[in-house]
């Protein structure tokens, strides 16, 4: 079952235990409570899924980030300090690591076709049904967008998946990124005006001169 | 504002909260003013609409399952194997404090039965050296040593002494040893020869020999035991 906000919640008990906060889950956690660890990975491993994949293009890889993410958190769950910021903060710098990681060997590696679990063909889902024809024409845009934000060099990608696609303010996504207001600013400047390019060019729209710059 | 500012901040000021409002009015003035910033940011928000449309395809994107089952499983594993080693660990410790102890009280049993046994030697050799003169010399030797220590061979000791007093003197013939309680013991000093009155005999050659003896008097005042002290 899958909430409003777009949460796993399996069941009455653990929503009502969703109240707890993740500090004292995590604390119950490194106690040997699988229920608690349970419920911390539930809450947040949609926004790390999310955020993986928008990055990698890829879902096995966003898969194992997600996997390497909570491994880090049980192996050492002291690592993460409440008083520093909230746990999900914590895990998105984690995932940010594992993240540039995995596009630092990226090219030496050949992505293979991508799976879904249930055997379906695209990481990305099309939720409304129309005619053929129309869907036909959807998805292959949404594969050109999604192509034209993995051609971004990483520092802009980053920037347009936490403001664009995560809908974060600047100063939550500075803070993910660990850098100032300003920088990510440019890098979103930066980012937009090259998808911006790559996005008329997939349309057959003549490139804007500044919009490249 | 000029264009290079409104491309570098204008684009998205209405989302940008760290602009101020003056900002905001000054980048939708040069929008309203300028034609190819304007179609710039028509071309963005046609981007930003697109962007939002992959958004919203990803927007329920979740782990799969397995991801859930695996880590639950090293969870498992890793608790389990955690709690071994803390039995482990508590069982090693248990096992080396019995050990220490077990050293500790053998370690002092040992010291006390040395102890024991050289005060019960000294109480021996003490015995041994002072048996034919007094027995008291024995205990007033260790009155330090005390009770604890010697207890247990005391009564050897009294034992030892009291053979010790009985061997040395000889019986005279016809004599019973009934009650030495009250018995005095004399010095004397006689003819080899008087012995010959007492019942005991005497070598010829060497009668007429001055020599000294100890007469165990009983309470008759008649000799019973007699003693050649050693030379």
């Amino acid at each position: 079952m899958i909430d409003a906000s777009g949460q796993n919640v399996l069941s009455g008990e653990m929503s009502i235990a969703e109240q707890e906060r993740d500090d004292v889950l995590l604390r119950r956690a490194a106690k040997g409570d699988e229920d608690a660890f349970t419920l911390l990975y539930r809450r947040h491993q949609a926004a790390m899924y999310r955020f993986a994949l928008r990055m990698t293009g890829n879902t096995w890889a966003a898969e194992e980030i997600v996997q390497d993410v909570f491994m880090t958190l049980m192996r050492d769950p002291k690592k993460y300090d409440a008083t520093r910021g909230a746990l999900g903060a914590f895990l998105y710098g984690v995932a940010r690591n594992r993240v540039m990681k995995h596009l630092e060997r990226m090219p030496r590696e050949i992505a293979l076709e991508e799976k879904n679990e249930d055997g379906t063909g695209s990481g990305i889902v099309l939720q409304d049904a129309c005619t053929p024809a129309v869907w036909a024409e959807k998805r292959e845009r949404m594969q050109q967008v999604r192509a034209a934000v993995m051609e971004l060099p990483v520092e802009f990608r980053e920037a347009v998946v936490l403001c664009e696609l995560e809908e974060l303010s600047y100063g939550e996504a500075a803070q993910m990124a660990g850098c100032p207001i300003g920088t990510i600013r440019s890098r979103l400047h930066r980012g937009r005006a090259l998808l911006m390019a790559k996005l008329e060019m997939f349309r057959g729209v003549p490139r804007r001169a500044s919009a490249a710059r | 504002m000029k264009c290079e500012e409104f491309e570098a901040i204008g684009l998205d000021a209405e989302r940008d909260g760290s602009l101020s409002e003056v900002e905001r009015v000054s980048a939708r003035e040069h929008a309203g003013t300028c034609s190819r910033c304007a179609a710039l940011q028509d071309s963005w928000r046609a981007a930003g609409i697109e962007l939002r449309a992959f958004a919203d395809e990803t927007a329920l994107a979740q782990a799969p399952a397995r991801v859930e089952m695996r880590l639950r499983q090293e969870f498992r594993t890793r608790h389990v194997t955690l709690k071994g080693r803390r039995a482990a660990v508590v069982a090693a410790w248990a096992l080396a404090a019995a050990a220490v102890l077990v050293g500790a009280m053998g370690w002092r049993n040992w010291r006390n039965g040395g102890q024991a046994e050289s005060a019960s030697r000294s109480n021996s050799s003490a015995s041994v050296a002072n048996g034919s003169a007094k027995s008291a010399n024995a205990y007033r030797e260790t009155p330090a040593q005390s009770a604890a220590a010697l207890q247990p061979d005391s009564a050897d000791s009294e034992i030892l002494l009291a053979d010790s007093e009985l061997s040395d003197f000889t019986l005279l013939p016809g004599a019973l040893m009934a009650d030495t309680a009250d018995a005095a013991i004399l010095r004397v000093r006689l003819q080899r020869g008087s012995l010959s009155s007492l019942g005991l005999p005497v070598n010829e050659e060497r009668a007429g020999e001055w020599i000294q003896v100890d007469l165990l008097v009983g309470n008759d005042g008649l000799p019973q035991a007699v003693r050649l002290p050693q030379e």
